[in-house]
């Protein structure tokens, strides 16, 4: 929302307050300001002037133009404006001295775009006489920070505020004498006051369609609404000032001189002032005549009522609309307009009459001989006012941890015209100005923002609390998470962050199915309309991307995946992933994510027994497992997926690798009999597995079994496997003869061939 | 005589044992004094042919020589001994500037660096951390927190949509009605994670951020308490005093609301780019919490009241780290995460 320093000026008694300076105060105790910007500031060295002579320069456009200012006294120019002409009032600005085609060419005359007054380039400026030679300062105010007040969408609720701000006086510029009195020429009726709780029109007759005089095109030209025609920019005048959307329609056009106001029937559409025609339902609101609709109402008119340079009389609306219902069309219809961006804040009832008010005064002034038509129209059903809010001064001072004096609280809210009476010596009533009370100011939680935002929060003295020192729940999880991520890194894995959706380029490597994932309803991008079930596709994406850079790299990701639970909501679950890339040879790097998974849970093993998938190395996948339980899994990538290199996955489920912690246990005592240990050398077939050896090894040992340690494995020439273990056992209450080790061995030995494996040498 | 033999054989072993080079040649001339066979063993059996108090005298001259001799022979081993083994240090020169074996640590994330520090910060000041899901309801992302669905903040949060009616939080303010519904009041709870807007993407916005959500509630929370965390936090992050502002700001879910604002730490608040010429930088939006949410968490706010605030970990990060580009923070770009 854009403000003019110089409209505020108006409505402020004797407003002088620098206009930067202005911005920081209304960011400090009203709205955020994005910034002040000086516009139209050619205006400051500007003339007006007469043209006196127009000479022609040879074939040129271009021609010898003679002025006469009160600034500059007589000036000689050349200028290529059609509309240059002797007698011409037009607009001199003393910049650009040069010679062109020949002439010294002093100075300019100004168009309405190169002034900042229209956006008239055609040709220079034809003034009126009552426009200001004056730039002006546009305060830009953060739309965010005014979605609570619908009186800050106009300049007279700045104002209001600056006032305050400044210790000044605001002028109200409604004359409510102005509205006629008797019979009104039209007829109002309103379906439902729900959604339309007042609606008030005037009729006039008499109109000219024209340009709007200087003034009021620079006005609305400086806050960014286009000059369109007087009629049309006394709407916006007034939509801009106080702020009440308005419509007029071409009376002529309008159908057995009724206005009825409802919620639009199966297949209606209105052809809009926009060119657009809009399909509109039962939930969208229109404004009809006898015969059908001519506006949607609150958001845009209808093309066929719509002002036109022949129109000559007017149905001026001035309404108040649902703020949800025009939202709600806004929204479906995908049209946000001036007026429906204000309705949607809910307006203030009040305003309608007074913008008819406002209005007449503008329209005598910018479409001399205008007549109105009858009476008002006012069709209301008033809503009771809010009860005023108590406020009791100790709990606001509780609330703000500071202490004001019930004057100085009594002399703030008034100062935003707020009615307050006492009732008792720290218990105010406060009554809430109209326009203040449809949505914004209800409770006495809203009276503390009024009165701390203008004591300034600089005021208030930081202080701790005084309360009990209690320990706070703990969250086990997190703390698990935490050793987890430290873990890692110190194992040389740094931590990644990825999306928690699936991209188009992860759903074809995947061949994911997308009926078994959690859907967008609204994606804006084709990469974001699947929720993530896994972070294996996340991670297969960082090892493509990194591996044009890097040639061994590792990480690890702790996310949520989510799954799609018929009938139920999705459910999360957090998963811990590292990987391990190396362009050579990734056999080792599947061990080291092994002896990762056995830092994270010491009593893990990695079971051979899955179902490879399809992006998974058939080959090379284990399931890890604690126990009974699974735990997660790990894999190579095939090669398809990753062509370079080999790519080494450890995908774990965080809470099971959290709820599989082992517990707190008493220490084993220390052995006081030595041990003895022998070592092993059994041979066995292709691919039988070391854990099945050592398996065989663990169950013959039995109780005498202290452990058993790996110590190397290596292919015989005949293609099986020589896999060597060093045994050690021992006795709790005493040291063990040659011949107990021995039988031990010999039953060792026995398990071993009747696996059908032999010893080694 | 047989002293005089003695002081011959002392006087030949002891030369023979300074001008020993080597280990070897001292160990011959003990054999050759002081062993069974040796010199001074030879001599001392011809001392039964003395006299008794000849005898006396000449065994304690054979003694003698013999400690004398042991005595120089101690010295000089151990001289020996010293200098092999200052060969052996000599010769075990390490070179430890080359690089130790084994992999380099990893890095943590900087959004889990800032988080951390954080969460520690407000454990030490008695708060809990809380998680909440990621995939929310209506109702706790909006409804909860005082945002009715025809409300235009609504429009402020450009929200993912899923096609159960589910969405995913817009902020992590939801769990600020989650917290209050489990734990009950007084309360002191920080809420940091994953959130979620339906965007366009740029330099300076991701679709995907975190946020750390702050709420307390106890009897007679007020603003000046507020601002007290609020500059103990940011001295906090930023490691040193910072000057903050409190101004209006509207958020439905809390009253009083506020931005509150710290002074430009680039330019020390005289106006930068930075700070858009401003000297200030807007870090957190704060306030009081609404009466409505607090009945939303089922607590009366006639008895309670307390203060929230929403704190962007992203943000803070690329303050901390000048990140320039917030898609490189989950970018998964090694080269970039591995500075950490
Ligand atoms: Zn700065």
């Amino acid at each position: 929302m854009k403000f003019s320093y110089r409209w505020l000026s108006e409505l402020v008694e004797g407003l002088d307050t620098d206009p930067r300076e202005l911005t920081r105060l209304i960011t400090m105790k009203t709205a955020e300001c994005e910034g002040v910007e000086h516009v139209a500031t050619l205006l400051d060295q500007a003339s007006p002037a007469r043209v006196i002579s127009v000479e022609p320069i040879g074939d040129s456009h271009n021609r010898r133009v003679v002025v006469e200012t009160p600034a500059y006294g007589v000036r000689t120019l050349v200028c290529g404006a059609p509309n240059c002409r002797p007698g011409l009032m037009t607009v001199y600005v003393p910049v650009g001295r040069k010679v062109i085609e020949g002439v010294e060419s002093d100075g300019m005359l100004a168009s309405g775009k190169e002034l900042g007054v229209n956006n008239d380039h055609e040709g220079i400026v034809e003034l009126d006489p009552e426009f200001p030679f004056a730039s002006d300062w546009i305060i830009e105010v953060d739309n965010k920070s005014l979605t609570h007040r619908p009186d800050l969408w106009g300049h007279l609720g700045m104002a209001r505020e600056v006032a305050a701000i400044t210790g000044r006086r605001v002028t109200d510029p409604v004359r409510m004498s102005l509205l006629p009195q008797g019979e009104s020429a039209i007829l109002v009726e309103i379906e439902n006051y729900e959604l339309c709780s007042r609606y008030s029109a005037l009729l006039f007759e008499n109109v000219t369609v024209r340009p709007s005089p200087l003034w009021l095109q620079y006005r609305l030209e400086a806050i960014g609404l286009n000059p369109i025609n007087n009629i049309v920019d006394v709407t916006n005048f007034v939509l801009a000032e106080l702020p009440q959307p308005m419509h007029a329609f071409d009376a002529a056009k309008l159908r057995g001189g009724k206005i009825i106001v409802r919620p639009a029937r199966p297949g209606e559409s209105v052809p809009a002032l926009n060119g657009e025609t809009y399909a509109t339902d039962s939930s969208n609101l229109l404004i009809c005549d006898a015969e059908g609709p001519v506006a949607i109402a609150g958001v845009i008119g209808g093309m066929e009522s719509s002002i036109s340079d022949s129109t000559t009389s007017i149905v001026l609306e001035s309404a108040n609309f649902n703020a949800a219902s025009i939202r709600k069309t806004s929204t479906r219809l995908k049209l946000r307009t001036d007026a429906s961006m204000r309705f949607e804040k809910s307006q203030d009832p009040l305003n309608t009459a007074r913008g008819l008010a406002r209005a007449v005064e503008l329209l005598q002034q910018v479409s001399p001989g205008i007549r109105l038509v009858g009476g008002l129209v006012d069709n209301w059903r008033q809503a009771p006012a809010p009860p005023p809010v108590t406020l009791p001064l100790d709990w606001m001072d509780r609330k703000l941890g500071t202490e004001l004096p019930a004057d100085e609280v009594r002399r703030i809210l008034e100062s935003l015209h707020f009615t307050v009476k006492s009732k008792s010596d720290r218990v105010l009533s406060v009554a809430v100005p109209s326009w203040r009370a449809t949505r914004d100011v209800s409770i006495k939680d809203d009276l503390v923002e009024e009165v701390g935002r203008m004591v300034g929060y600089a005021s208030i003295t930081p202080a701790p609390p005084q309360t009990p020192t209690v320990v706070p729940p703990g969250n086990p999880e997190r703390v698990f998470e935490h050793r987890i991520r430290d873990l890692a890194s110190a194992q040389g894995f740094t931590e990644v962050y990825n999306y928690s959706f699936f991209s188009d380029e992860m759903l074809k490597a995947f061949r994911m199915d997308a009926d078994s994932l959690v859907e967008v309803a609204n994606p804006i991008a084709s990469d974001r309309r699947f929720l993530r079930n896994s972070l294996v596709p996340g991670i297969w994406k960082n090892i493509v991307d990194n591996v044009r850079h890097l040639d061994y790299f590792r990480f690890f990701e702790i996310g949520k995946e989510i799954h799609l639970r018929p009938g139920l909501p999705p459910e999360e679950r957090p998963r811990f992933l590292a990987a391990i890339y190396s362009r050579q040879d990734a056999t080792p790097a599947l061990f080291e994510l092994k002896r990762l998974a056995e830092c994270l849970l010491k009593t893990v093993r990695v079971d051979m027994d899955a179902e490879p998938r399809e992006f998974e190395h058939p080959r090379r996948v284990g399931l890890v497992r604690c126990g009974d339980s699974d735990v997660g899994r790990l894999f190579e990538f095939h090669p398809n997926l990753v062509e370079t290199g080999r790519a080494a996955v450890l995908d774990l489920d965080l809470t099971m690798l959290q709820v599989l912690q082992p517990p707190v246990k008493p220490y084993q005592p220390l052995r006081r009999f030595p041990t003895s240990a022998f070592d092993l050398s059994v041979i066995v077939p292709p691919r039988s597995k070391a854990g099945d050896l050592h398996s065989v090894l663990a169950a013959a040992a039995g109780e005498s079994l202290v452990e058993i340690d790996f110590l190397r494995t290596f292919a015989l020439p005949d293609g099986s496997n020589s896999i060597s273990y060093r045994i050690t056992i021992g006795a709790s209450e005493k040291t063990l003869s040659n011949e107990d080790v021995t039988a031990i061995r010999e039953q060792l030995i026995a398990a071993v061939q009747a696996r059908g494996w032999s010893i080694r040498g | 005589m047989l002293a005089e033999r003695i002081a011959r054989i002392q006087s030949t072993a002891l030369s023979k044992i300074e001008s020993a080079g080597k280990l070897e040649e001292l160990e011959a001339v003990r054999v050759e004094a002081l062993g069974r066979k040796g010199e001074l063993a030879l001599l001392s059996k011809e001392l039964g042919k003395l006299a008794p108090e000849e005898r006396a005298e000449a065994g304690k001259l054979l003694n003698a020589a013999k400690q004398a001799l042991e005595s120089r022979l101690e010295d000089r081993k151990r001289v020996f001994a010293a200098a092999a083994l200052n060969l052996r240090l000599e010769s075990e020169w390490l070179d430890l500037t080359l690089p130790a074996p084994g992999i380099r640590p990893g890095s943590l994330h900087p959004v889990t660096r800032i988080q951390r520090e954080i969460e520690d910060l407000f454990t030490s000041l008695g708060f809990t951390v809380v998680d909440g899901p990621e995939v929310e309801t209506e109702h706790y992302n909006f409804d909860a927190l005082n945002i009715p669905p025809s409300h235009p903040a609504r429009d402020m949060q450009d929200t993912f949509w899923l096609t159960d009616g589910h969405l995913l939080r817009t902020h992590t303010s939801p769990m600020q009605v989650r917290a209050m519904e489990k734990f009950g009041a007084p309360l002191r709870v920080i809420a940091p994670g994953r959130v979620f807007r339906n965007e366009e993407v740029d330099a300076s916005h991701e679709h995907t951020f975190y946020q750390l959500e702050g709420m307390m509630i106890d009897r007679d929370v007020s603003v000046a308490h507020l601002i007290y965390f609020m500059k103990t936090l940011l001295s906090h992050v930023f490691r040193r005093d910072v000057t903050v502002r409190l101004r209006p700001g509207y958020f439905p879910f809390v009253e009083p609301g506020f931005e509150l604002d710290g002074q430009c730490m680039i330019c020390g608040g005289s106006g930068c780019p930075v700070c858009k010429q401003s000297g200030w930088l807007e870090l957190l939006p704060c306030g009081l919490v609404h009466p409505n949410v607090l009945r939303s968490g089922g607590i009366d706010p006639e008895q309670w009241n307390g203060f929230a605030f929403g704190l962007g970990l992203t943000r803070l990060a690329m303050m901390r780290y000048k990140i320039d580009n917030i898609r490189l923070l989950l970018g998964g770009d090694l080269r970039f995460l591995t500075q950490f």
